[in-house]
């Protein structure tokens, strides 16, 4: 059942149109996030939604309802803010509490509820103190808390995790879901960070320049980006993007002297010339030559995190990032190896467009 | 289904709300407006008629006559030059003063802001209790001004109430007063100023002198320019200290504008002329102020920005 | 910064000593007139030491004089009260007024509102006179003459553009967010208002209207136009009280020091609140 619907959503702030008619849908329960650079317009969305501001034209329609023109207060919304907008002259626990007051609820049921929601974050131990003076992860923990005492049917989170420190950061990204989980909400989560996006989402809208650019589980959104751009903003290192042309027979893509073979279906493609799409983590490297295999020179090495990231560049001077886990192998500059790319791993995009092009299978 | 029925009751009114709130709630700040406006034009209006209210059939609408009759009446350029003087006199002492008390005020300790907090006195002291004060102490009789004037050998120093130290001395009830002002203002801006020039001035050996005419100074400059300007603006329509001392008098030595003008309107019943002269010092004031709200602004715009 | 040395730091406090004693001499001086009798201040030389009386100030409370030349009624406790009364009400109806429409125009872009800040601006540095001649024509007009009413509302021309100058600043300096915040909890638009906002801003109001209350307090020129004798604040009635004759001088004193002592105790009290209020209203704003 669908609980929030954006229906052609547009927004301008005097001149400037920072959503473009945008539209969505989030079933209930589910967790939807809104990913894209900064700028792109996911907080103005996040506010359209609760209410804040108001579209200039388009429909917000939650659990069916249209809500376009209905105050933040009557929408039942929760809503945790990036800089957190905590009460400063309120305790934590009566920031907590503030969305149980408004229910009217008893003193003791207020009581019971902010206690066990605290329970649940770890904070119960600071509820007395004055925002000032709580570390930032209790500062949102404590936002988190509040957006999700009442239980709203819809929880809005704004890059919650943006101004807390790497460590924590990495604790609540694993902490998160399964809090969610438990209160059953459908949940609109903005982030820039495409790993966040990754690990949090049933489904992610990939918001760029006030448009939706996709919108789709994260496998989908990895493994088939509807364009250039969208490849782009998922995968670290970025994806290799290189102009080639089919041959005749559409079973091979040259780039310049090199040549890849090419994924079935592509017959329309024959002749022309694509951008094509190779993740650093589809070449498979190998010491010694296999058939198909184009060979290499590796010219930097990188470490990072798990992995290492090395470019690497081929006798014809075609030039390549791949990456490799780090305790496989110890490459040194100057190695040679030579790298296959499975055709189905191989993405093609429009010129023009940037979009990607799709096989006559699908 | 899911039940939201507050969010039901709640539809078109709820943008039209919104939209009415800011003039719903500024409506006595427009009122406020009105009642400023409507007398001021009425001002105007009667400024370019001959009105006497002892002579009421006499009213007529004469341009502006009034304006033009000021430029041929010597009563007019002495009210003109003396304001101008009690002006320029008062605010350049003021400034000097003030600058020179926040300077040695300018290291925040205790002795330090126990003396800001007392010099905050005469500052919240009404203008015209101050002049009674004054008047008090300047009194010919028992006055302790007077007594220890005549100690250093002026004898029947008169004060007030002569032509050639009347100016004198309601000059020095207004720097009492105002000087305080202007020493708050400076002093915040000194104290607001960063550090790292004056260290790298002092490493470099460079004299004091240097250091207060080239670098203070200069970086002070917005403080001084708001203080300069919002003073100049205040005393040149200076009324309570002068008139609480001598009404304008002795003769006509300190027949600023306003006090001119609330004569002409009490004293002499000329509503044409009182608001004819009242218009050209709000033409004077009107312009400097304009002058002050543009670069206040651009203040604002400086300390909101870096806030 | 770089210490002073010996002979420059005895210099320095010469030289506050001096700025000390020049501005705190008045207040002392006319402070000791207010315990002499006449005949102590009128001996020279002039002395500190002296035997302090009450009589003056009983004379003023009690609102009678005796003296040798007969029993004079004295009014000045009613002027006293006029000020409290005048000052306060002012004040408190400016602060009722002006800090929803501090908020309207920290929170809202509308034309009316930048045009009523304008007006309110430019007419800060306007001669009173100007607003106030023509005032007191319309005010026979309309019987508003020497009423409290009429002179409450006249007030509001000092006390509501400094509220709303100075308070506008605190409530912008509120995050939109914690409002937003507020309301998706469930709250209703006045609620936010009382229970965030106003709160938050709670030190910029404070400022504000003890600013006011000091400015109204001290205020002279629109009581002496706008009031008789009756309605007369203590500026103006300090200022009847000397021309007014038989008035012994030391009755002026304490009469001077009970109407400014008010104003002064505040200042002291508050003078954090009214630093602030100060540099704001000239220079931040």
């Amino acid at each position: 059942m669908t609980t929030l619907q954006l229906d052609r959503v547009t927004k301008k702030f005097k001149a400037d149109v920072v959503l473009d008619e945008v539209s969505f849908e989030a079933k209930a329960g589910e967790t939807v996030v809104i990913f894209g650079p900064s700028g792109s317009g996911k907080t103005v969305l996040l506010r359209v939604i609760a209410g804040v501001h108001e579209p200039e034209e388009g429909k917000v329609l939650l659990q069916g309802h249209d809500m376009t023109d209905v105050a933040p207060e009557h929408r039942d919304v929760g809503m945790a803010f990036q800089n957190f907008a905590l009460f400063p002259h309120f305790s934590a626990r009566e920031n907590i509490a503030s969305p149980l007051t408004a229910l009217g609820k008893s003193e003791s049921q207020i009581e019971e509820q902010v206690h066990s929601i605290a329970q649940l974050l770890k904070i119960e131990h600071v509820l007395e103190h004055l925002p000032r003076a709580l570390s930032n992860g209790q500062k949102q923990r404590t936002a988190l808390a509040r957006a999700l005492v009442a239980a709203p049917k819809t929880v809005l989170l704004d890059d919650p995790l943006r101004n807390v420190d790497a460590k924590l950061r990495f604790e609540m990204r694993l902490e998160l879901p399964r809090l969610l989980r438990r209160f059953g909400s459908t949940v609109l989560y903005v982030t820039q960070d495409y790993r966040e996006a990754m690990a949090l989402a049933d489904r992610i809208a990939v918001l760029l320049g006030g448009e939706i650019a996709q919108f789709d589980t994260p496998e989908s959104i990895y493994l088939r980006p509807d364009s250039i751009e969208v490849a782009k903003l998922f995968g670290e290192p970025a994806i290799n993007i290189l102009r080639g042309k089919v041959n005749e027979q559409a079973n091979r893509v040259s780039v310049n002297q090199n040549q890849f073979i090419m994924p079935k279906g592509f017959h329309n493609k024959a002749g022309k010339f694509c951008e094509i799409g190779i993740r650093p983590e589809s070449i498979k490297l190998f010491r010694e030559k296999r058939v198909g295999a184009i060979s290499y020179e590796v010219i930097t090495i990188t470490p990072l995190n798990e992995r290492s990231v090395v470019l690497l560049r081929s006798q014809e001077g075609l030039e390549l990032l791949a990456t490799y886990p780090a305790e496989e192998q110890t490459a040194k500059i100057g190695d040679a190896f030579w790298g296959m790319v499975v055709p189905e791993d191989l993405l093609l995009f429009e010129i023009e467009t940037g979009q990607r092009c799709l096989s006559e299978r699908n | 289904m899911s039940s939201t029925s507050s969010a039901l009751v709640a539809p078109k009114s709820g943008r039209l709300r919104k939209k009415i709130l800011p003039y719903l709630l500024s409506l006595p700040a427009l009122l406020v407006c009105i009642g400023i406006l409507i007398p001021f034009f009425t001002a105007v209006y009667y400024s370019m008629m001959r009105f006497r209210l002892n002579l009421p059939y006499l009213k007529g609408f004469i341009w502006f006559d009034n304006y033009i009759n000021f430029l041929s009446d010597p009563a007019f350029w002495n009210t003109v030059q003396i304001s101008l003087v009690y002006a320029f006199l008062t605010v350049g002492l003021e400034l000097l003063l003030g600058l020179g008390i926040a300077v040695l005020l300018q290291q925040p300790s205790k002795f330090n802001n126990i003396v800001s907090v007392l010099l905050l006195l005469p500052l919240m002291t009404a203008p015209a209790l101050a002049s009674l004060m004054w008047k008090l102490m300047t009194n010919p009789n028992f006055g302790i001004l007077s007594y220890l004037v005549s100690l250093l050998g002026f004898s029947d120093f008169k004060w007030a109430s002569d032509p050639s130290t009347a100016l004198l001395t309601v000059v020095l009830v207004d720097i009492w007063v105002y000087t305080p002002f202007i020493m708050i203002l400076l002093l915040a801006g000194l104290r607001s100023l960063p550090k790292q020039p004056f260290e790298a001035a002092a490493l470099d050996g460079v004299p004091q002198s240097f250091i207060f005419f080239r670098i203070t100074l200069p970086m002070l400059m917005p403080y001084l320019l708001t203080a300069t300007l919002f003073r100049l603006l205040e005393s040149i329509q200076q009324f309570d200290i002068i008139y609480s001392m001598t009404q304008g008098g002795p003769g006509d030595q300190l027949m600023v504008f306003q006090v001119q003008a609330y004569l002409e309107f009490f004293q002499y019943t000329n509503v044409g002329r009182s608001t004819a002269l009242l218009m050209v010092l709000w033409a004077i004031t009107f312009a400097l102020s304009n002058v002050f709200i543009k670069h206040w602004l651009r203040l604002r715009e400086r300390t909101h920005g870096n806030g | 910064m770089n210490q002073l040395s010996k002979p420059q730091r005895v210099f320095r406090g010469f030289l506050l000593g001096l700025v000390i004693l020049f501005f705190m001499f008045p207040i002392f001086w006319i402070f000791l007139m207010s315990f002499q009798t006449n005949e102590q201040i009128l001996r020279i030389p002039p002395s500190i030491f002296f035997e302090p009386t009450l009589i003056n100030y009983q004379a003023l409370i009690t609102g009678r004089l005796e003296t040798q030349a007969g029993n004079l009624d004295i009014a000045f406790m009613e002027n006293l009260w006029n000020s409290v009364f005048l000052s306060s009400s002012a004040v408190l109806l400016s602060l009722v007024l002006g800090v929803p429409a501090a908020y309207a125009f920290a929170r809202y872009r509308f034309r009316l509102g930048e045009d009523i800040a304008f007006t309110i601006l430019s007419f800060r540095f306007a001669p009173p006179l100007l607003v106030l001649l023509p005032l007191t024509l319309y005010f026979e007009d309309i019987g508003l003459s020497n009423t409290y009413t009429g002179l409450i509302w006249v007030y509001q021309l000092i006390s509501l553009p400094l509220i709303l100058w100075i308070v506008r600043g605190y409530f912008e300096d509120i995050s939109p967010d914690i409002e937003s915040a507020y309301r998706l909890a469930g709250h209703s638009w006045l609620k936010t208002f009382l229970k965030i906002s106003i709160p938050l801003a709670r030190p910029g109001i404070a400022a504000a209207g003890l600013l006011s209350f000091i400015f109204a307090w001290n205020n002279f020129v629109f009581a002496l136009v706008l009031a008789s004798a009756d309605k007369q604040p203590v500026t103006v009635g300090a200022l009847a009280f000397v021309t007014a004759s038989g008035i012994q001088y030391g009755q002026i004193a304490s009469g001077i020091v009970l109407s400014v002592t008010p104003t002064l105790l505040l200042a002291l009290y508050a003078q954090r609140y009214l630093v602030e209020g100060l540099s704001l209203g000239a220079v931040k704003g």
